[in-house]
């Protein structure tokens, strides 16, 4: 087989090559979705991270349209997995077939043997369905029957789903949660977008002009690019404090994984380089926290009835912890920090 | 009872505890109960007014009534039953004019006259009703103190060296009660106090907060007790009353003269005013007078000397003529006219020596004839005018060298031979009057010994005469002026066997026409010895050059001229005295019955004694000022040591050679140390333009708030930019910022801030930064707690080393 290896994404690019190609690609995709660029390079930011992508949101604001638009502007395999209630796991993965010719069992591949798999509605298959992604997802390998099948690279899993309250869903497994690398909310357009996409999308479907304008090989150089991104030891520090915060914090029942701090750190390494920098900032860390580290974690029943959302934890979890510092600074800190600890203060009435 | 009446008594009792140093100004005890009463009314107010829970302000108006009502009750116009009419308010303002006139014409104790325990008692319920309103109303019962303090300010006011210890500590009593009172009733507040463990504690029982409390006091009293030691000006009043316990003329409060008075402090005192003021103007027929005189110290012990209680019979029975006792036969009659000013206030009379007649004084004037002092226990020499003849006799020294040794059982000898022993005085003496037949030749003797060609010189700024190892000092370090020479001539006759004490009085002052003005500045001490036949003879150790108004005998001549001195030196306007140069430190105003004591005394002179103080004054202020700027000093430095790092230099290469050769170029590395200095430098700033910072925020949120917040715009705002940039780079990326011009971009946002910033702003950051007062504030704060640390683990290390350890266990 000639697909190259995960571990052989190619040679990293000169900046002026990987701006062109980055910008390129969210042009492209901004011709579908507009007036969401931040939602738009926090996309491609997971795919130079290898990680995965799932966009939470309400219907009809536009998840698969950006699933497809990422999907349709990179030059590779994509296979699209549409999640419903009785789908099974081995539509997922791929199932033997007895070949009658040959006498013998064959592997049909699943829907996951692509560069991006668009799985829609991934919360509507059952638990059981879901659990047939866990493997493909973090090892990106499928193993049927005893035998052990490599995925492609670059490997994307983009899954859309409707937020938990809404009808005919399962929740995710945390463990598959935790796959994700982010997950994003792609929000309501604002009304001057919202007036655009009734023009453009009043004659035909602008998706079906999106072009491709970069190829696998890119992007594993692209993913190689910002790999290469340096994160100094006091933003790693960082990093591990975050997630450190978010297993000590009171509201949480579980925190965040290890996995979530490399990814962290990846997806940090891939907005720097989209921002031009080569090496990451906590900045960085302080926007993706909600958006990597939200989804992973699960607040204790007396935060959910206080209706406290992940998302306001975490953030609030940012806002609290101090940078460290790769060396010895000024001691002081003048902030008025009223309500600044009141993770102390007793909860509930 | 609930806590707030409890605490409401507390407050009545503390305030009468306070009211404990008013008993040294009062003769008899009336007014202590005039006092109980209204404080005890004023409280039972209180009481009854938060029974009914009258609102604070009524709480207040019922105390203020009820002190009214017993005012009314206790001085009463004679018009008006209980309740206060306008003549009552009339009759209390008479009451006032009269407790003015009272404090002006009585000296302490005052014996119980209506206007002053009116005004004693208005201001002791006025007190009653402060504290409580502020203990038990406003719950500042810290505050409470100062009006408590009020009242020990009488007795301060009234008494100038010796202020009564005692009442204070009466008084400091009842404060620390309203305080521990008011801790203990607002812990109860939250329910029971109880330990660390959760055993409930009593009142009484230490906890750790308590032990906490108890090492912040300690530090508090010893560093009250450090400081003023540490300033002289103000070590003056309070050394010399700790080392000069009991050499006060000794006129105690039951014999209605004012209180203790210490001589020498008062001379001090009058020398080192820094005003001039006219105390004395004299007229007499005498053309060349000595010098007058009011008292004498007699007592030399271990403590220095110190005065008898003069005794004596009234003035009016006459005084004795020493011409019918002594031997020599040259006295020349004379009169003298004296007018006293009204500052001079004291209860003994200028007078000249061997004065033979007073005329003009109201009955109340005594004469003791064994210290030749006017004296009086109830009148004051304030304002006074009187006239008294006198004799002035000028023994010759050959009269004098005729006079013989005095028996060693004669009581005036044992009296005034009477010292402490000093290796040190004896050797001297004996050296001196080694080989001196008679008693004049080694008084002599001894007198020349304080000669400027012996090293002493005249020095104002010294400490009044102390104990009698400060005066055995002054042989050896030879610096001091009257007071010194005199009680070591003094001691030094005694030594050698002849009677001898130290007078004080005045030097002869300037003559205006032919009148003799005496001011403070003519205040003076000397010595006199007892010479058989001729009575108290006057000697004069103090160099004459730097005493104003100094005179010199034939039989005592001014050891410091070269030639044989003339009679009398007649340095009225003496060239050599500076005049009233002084500028000494301590300024004591004038206090009512302050008994002056004086003697004359030399002002200026040609020593270097005030320009001393005046320098030790300008550089107290100029070493206030230095540490008032030594914070903006800090900063300044701090600055300057930032903008240094951050000003580029010649790049430079160095090759470490350790493990894998790692090349380091030193360019990198300086330029992230720039670039951390400059950031360090833009926190401070911010913290002295009192822009809060945020540990959680990243060097370009913190730049950008910083251009949000102070308003930066243009060239400040790209400035900041470039510093956050800088710093952040430094800390996170592999190349930090090189070639930024960080001093520049520095010192165009401090511009940027302060333009911003208020006048007071701008102000505290350049003269008191912030930033260096908040660094050692955290650098005191941690390192006490470091200290604290250490203190704890070496008590729990000795612990482990008691003794008790090594006993038997008693259960075994």
């Amino acid at each position: 087989m000639t697909t190259p290896t995960w571990d052989e994404p190619g040679g990293p690019m000169p900046n002026d090559e990987f701006r062109a190609a980055t910008q390129a690609i969210m042009a492209n995709i901004e011709q579908v979705i507009e007036g969401k660029s931040a939602t738009v390079r926090l996309a491609l930011a997971v795919l130079l991270a290898e990680g995965h992508l799932l966009i939470e949101d309400v219907p009809g604001v536009g998840k698969t349209k950006l699933a497809k638009a990422l999907a349709r502007s990179i030059d590779c395999s994509v296979r699209r997995i549409q999640f419903t209630p009785d789908l099974l796991p081995s539509d997922v993965t791929g199932v033997s077939v007895y070949n009658q010719e040959q006498r013998d069992f064959e592997f049909k591949p699943g829907a996951v043997f692509a560069n991006l798999v668009v799985g829609d509605e991934i919360n509507r298959a059952s638990p059981k369905t879901q659990s047939a992604l866990l493997e493909c997802m973090e090892e990106r390998q499928v193993t049927v029957d005893g035998t052990t099948y490599e995925l492609q690279a670059p490997f994307m899993v983009i899954a859309t789903q409707n937020p938990i309250e809404m009808e005919g869903t399962y929740p995710l497994p945390e463990a598959q949660r935790d796959r994700f690398t982010a997950r994003i909310a792609m929000g309501y357009p604002d009304p001057r977008a919202e007036l655009a996409m009734l023009n453009g999308h009043g004659a035909h479907d602008p998706l079906n002009d999106l072009r491709a304008v970069t190829d696998a090989g890119t992007v594993r150089r692209l993913i190689a690019t910002a790999r290469d991104v340096h994160a100094a030891e006091a933003v790693q520090q960082y990093a591990i404090a975050l997630v450190t915060a978010t297993r000590e914090a009171p509201e949480i029942r579980l925190g965040a994984s290890p996995r979530s701090t490399l990814q962290l750190i990846r997806t940090a390494k891939a907005v720097a380089a989209l921002e031009g920098r080569d090496y990451v900032l906590p900045d960085d860390l302080q926007a993706l926290a909600v958006p990597v580290l939200a989804h992973r974690i699960i607040p204790t029943a007396d935060a959910q009835l206080n209706r406290r959302t992940t998302d306001a934890i975490v953030s609030e979890i940012v806002h609290r912890l101090p940078l460290p510092h790769d060396r010895a600074r000024s001691p002081y800190d003048t902030r008025n920090n009223a309500g600044g600890n009141n993770q102390y203060e007793p909860r509930g009435r | 009872m609930s806590g707030r009446r409890r605490l409401g008594l507390v407050a009545a009792g503390a305030t009468l505890l306070a009211a404990a140093p008013i008993a040294s100004i009062f003769d008899s005890y009336a007014w202590l109960l005039q006092c109980l009463l209204t404080v005890g009314l004023i409280a039972g107010a209180a009481v009854g007014a938060r029974t009914l829970r009258f609102p604070a302000w009524a709480q207040a108006l019922s105390m203020i009534v009820v002190l009214l009502l017993t005012l009314t009750w206790l001085f009463p116009s004679g018009e008006e039953f209980l309740i206060p009419t306008p003549a009552t308010f009339a009759h209390f303002g008479d009451l006032f004019t009269q407790a003015g006139q009272d404090t002006r014409s009585y000296g302490v104790p005052v014996p119980d006259r209506d206007g002053l325990l009116f005004v004693t008692v208005l201001g002791i319920g006025s007190v009653a009703i402060a504290v409580d309103l502020l203990t038990v109303v406003a719950r500042k019962p810290a505050l409470a103190g100062l009006p408590m303090l009020a009242i020990y300010s009488v007795p301060v006011a009234v008494y100038v060296d010796s202020v009564p210890v005692l009442p204070f500590i009466i008084g400091a009593g009842g404060f620390m009660w309203l305080l521990v009172s008011d801790n203990i009733d607002r812990v109860r507040r939250f329910g029971r106090r109880f330990t660390g463990d959760g055993r409930d504690v009593d009142v009484w029982e230490p906890s750790p907060l308590a032990s906490a409390g108890r090492r912040l006091g300690v530090i508090g009293v010893v560093a009250a007790v450090a400081l003023p030691l540490l300033v002289p000006t103000i070590s003056g009043g309070l050394l010399s009353r700790l080392t000069q316990t009991g050499t006060g003329v000794g006129v105690g409060p039951g014999t209605g003269n004012g209180g203790r008075i210490n001589l020498f402090a008062s001379l001090s005192g009058q020398l080192t005013r820094t005003d001039e003021v006219e105390l004395v103007r004299l007229k007499t027929d005498e053309q060349t007078p000595y010098y007058l005189r009011f008292g004498v110290a007699d007592q030399l012990t271990i403590n220095g000397f110190g005065s008898r209680t003069p005794t004596g019979e009234s003035v009016t029975q006459g005084l004795p003529d020493p011409r019918t006792s002594s031997g020599t036969g040259n006295f020349t009659e004379h009169q003298a006219q004296v007018q006293v000013s009204e500052i001079l206030q004291q209860g003994m009379l200028p007078i000249y020596q061997n004065t033979v007649g007073v005329d003009g004084l109201s009955s109340g004037w005594n004469f003791d004839d064994n210290q030749q002092v006017v004296f009086s226990n109830r009148r004051s020499t304030k304002g006074i005018n009187y006239t008294f003849d006198y004799v002035r006799a000028k023994p010759t020294p050959a009269q004098l060298r005729q006079a013989e040794p005095m028996s060693e059982d004669d009581p005036i000898v044992r009296l005034n031979t009477a010292h402490p022993t000093d290796a040190t005085v004896t050797a001297l003496v004996n050296r001196l009057i080694a080989g001196k037949s008679t008693e004049y030749d080694k008084m002599l003797a001894l007198y020349e010994h304080f000669s400027s060609k012996n090293g002493f010189r005249y020095q104002l700024s010294t400490q009044p005469v102390g104990a009698s190892s400060e005066i055995a000092a002054f042989l050896t370090t030879k610096v001091g002026y009257c007071q010194q020479y005199a009680a070591a001539l003094a001691w030094m006759a005694r030594e050698a066997g002849i009677p001898a004490r130290v007078a004080f009085g005045f030097t002869r002052g300037k003559l205006e026409g032919d009148t003799y003005v005496i001011t403070n500045r003519n205040a003076h001490a000397w010595t006199e010895v007892y010479l058989r036949g001729f009575g108290w003879i006057p000697f004069d150790a103090t160099p004459a050059a730097s005493v104003t108004g100094a005179a010199r005998s034939d039989y005592a001549p001014d050891v410091d001229l070269p030639t044989a001195a003339p009679t009398a030196t007649e340095d009225v306007e003496l060239p050599g005295a500076a005049g009233p140069a002084a500028s000494a430190g301590a300024d004591r105003p004038d206090r009512p019955d302050l008994n002056d004591p004086g003697a004359t005394g030399p002002t200026g002179g040609d020593t270097g004694g005030i320009s001393t103080t005046g320098f030790l004054i300008i550089g107290l202020a100029a070493l206030l000022i230095a540490l008032l700027l030594v914070p903006a000093l800090r900063r300044v430095l701090l600055r300057r040591h930032r903008h240094a790092a951050t000003v580029p230099r010649a790049p430079k290469v160095t090759t470490l050679s350790g493990p894998g050769d790692i090349v380091v170029t030193s360019e990198t590395t300086k330029a992230r140390a720039d670039a951390h200095a400059a950031w360090d430098e833009l926190m401070d700033t911010m913290i002295d333009f009192r822009i809060p910072l945020d540990p959680t925020e990243t060097p370009r949120v913190t730049a950008q708030r910083l251009i949000k917040d102070a308003v930066l715009l243009d060239e400040p705002a790209t400035a900041a930019t470039l510093l956050g940039s800088a710093e952040e780079r430094a800390r996170y990326a592999r190349q930090p910022l090189q070639g930024g011009e960080l001093t520049t971009a520095l010192t165009r946002v401090r511009k940027g801030l302060s333009r911003s910033a208020t006048r007071r702003t701008r102000i505290a950051a350049v003269m008191l930064p912030p930033s260096v007062l908040m660094r050692w504030r955290l650098g005191i704060a941690e390192g006490s707690a470091r200290l604290a640390g250490a203190g704890s683990r070496l008590s729990a290390t000795l612990a482990k080393f008691s003794p008790r350890r090594l006993l038997p266990h008693r259960s075994r």
